[in-house]
């Protein structure tokens, strides 16, 4: 039995499982339009580009579809749209080409200009907010595509979100200790290279 | 803590989640040490970045349903295919190309050869049928000056030899 639109929007999520799974595309397309933003979150840890976040999105949705029959409703049908989305992104990014390692005398302008004032704490005054904050992210996006998948995982969720470990456990699959260990030693990576920037570019606490 | 490095602390716990107690200690130590003063200040740095980098926010574009919906159905017909239907539609094509590339080299081997010969004798054939055709006319024409110009060629090769003998 198919719903009317607006039965659809009140229905649970295991009844919108219920009828997609049944092959019904309006139910299919309620949950996107729940999820859609939770999914296009999570990719958006992995990927910058629209483009691939719109196709590793998609991805998710037709995995998710064809995975309908195994959601049993024991968890939430986010959690288990999380989990598919995460582990979808993080094959995607195993299968792509890592950074080398970014030197200095790469960085763009904008970016030297925000390492400094950033240590100098006079990044507010340099930027409006919000040319700083993409100058940033830039910056991050180019450190993190020297890091490896999982590095890149942990560090963005636990570091750049403050995910419970718990979460990130149940979002990848892995134990709450390997999230740990990964966690730890994605940070030093990080500051080692972040610590490298920062000497190459004559731009470490020495210089300030 | 005085003596001890604090990087095993900042890798263990990001910046944001230290205590007041922690960072103070972190901080108190950094002052005093070269090493930890670097690897302070780039862990500030890194998280900053990763922060700001968590903070863009990405909505799917108001097209995408109807992409992936489209997406599934195809993928959807692709799979309700039978397996056999579906390999004659994989192979179908380099089947049919391989048929008209072999009956392409049987025409171009028996066909052509047998119209090439048509075709030099259709026109003595027309002209035959019809004297008064243009074919006809120019056949004759062409006769005509082939007959003048081998007489000619007789009656030159015939003075030019009595020329020579005189």
């Amino acid at each position: 039995m198919r719903l009317l639109p607006e039965d659809l929007k009140q229905a649970s999520d295991l009844e919108l499982a219920r009828l997609a799974r049944g092959g019904d595309e309006s139910a299919f397309a309620e949950i996107m339009r729940r999820y859609g933003p939770r999914v296009f979150r999570v990719a958006s840890r992995f990927f910058r580009q629209r483009a691939q976040v719109e196709e590793a999105a998609q991805e998710v949705f037709l995995k998710a579809f064809t995975q309908l029959p195994s959601y049993e409703g024991r968890g939430s049908l986010e959690g288990w749209l999380t989990r598919i989305a995460t582990n979808t992104c993080l094959n995607m990014l195993r299968g792509m080409k890592r950074r080398p390692e970014l030197t200095a005398s790469e960085l763009t302008e904008d970016e030297s200009a925000w390492l400094e004032a950033k240590m100098a704490g006079a990044a507010e005054e340099r930027h409006r907010a919000e040319e700083r904050g993409r100058v940033a992210a830039d910056l991050a996006e180019r450190v993190l595509g020297m890091m490896s998948p999982d590095d890149r995982l942990v560090l963005t969720l636990v570091d750049g979100e403050d995910t419970p470990v718990k979460e990130v456990a149940e979002m990848t699959g892995w134990s709450e200790s390997k999230v740990k260990v990964q966690a730890f030693r994605a940070r030093r990576r990080m500051r080692e290279a972040v610590e490298k920037l920062l000497a190459f570019s004559g731009r470490d606490a020495d210089r300030i | 803590m005085k003596q001890e490095h604090v990087t095993a602390i900042l890798d263990d716990t990001p910046l944001g989640q230290l205590g007041e107690g922690e960072l103070a200690a972190v901080r108190a130590h950094a002052a005093g040490c070269d090493e930890c003063r670097r690897a302070y200040d780039a862990a500030l740095v890194a998280s900053s970045l990763l922060r700001e980098r968590a903070a863009e926010e990405l909505e799917p574009s108001p097209f995408f349903q109807t992409r992936v919906l489209a997406a599934l159905r195809e993928r959807r017909a692709v799979e309700e295919t039978p397996p056999l239907l579906r390999l004659w539609r994989t192979a179908g094509a380099l089947v049919s190309s391989m048929a008209a590339t072999v009956a392409l080299l049987a025409g171009l081997t028996f066909v052509v050869p047998s119209v090439q010969t048509t075709t030099e004798t259709t026109d003595e054939v027309a002209a035959a049928s019809d004297p008064f055709s243009v074919d006809a006319a120019m056949l004759a024409q062409d006769n005509a000056a082939d007959e003048e110009i081998n007489y000619e060629q007789v009656l030159t090769t015939i003075y030019e030899s009595d020329g020579g003998n005189e």
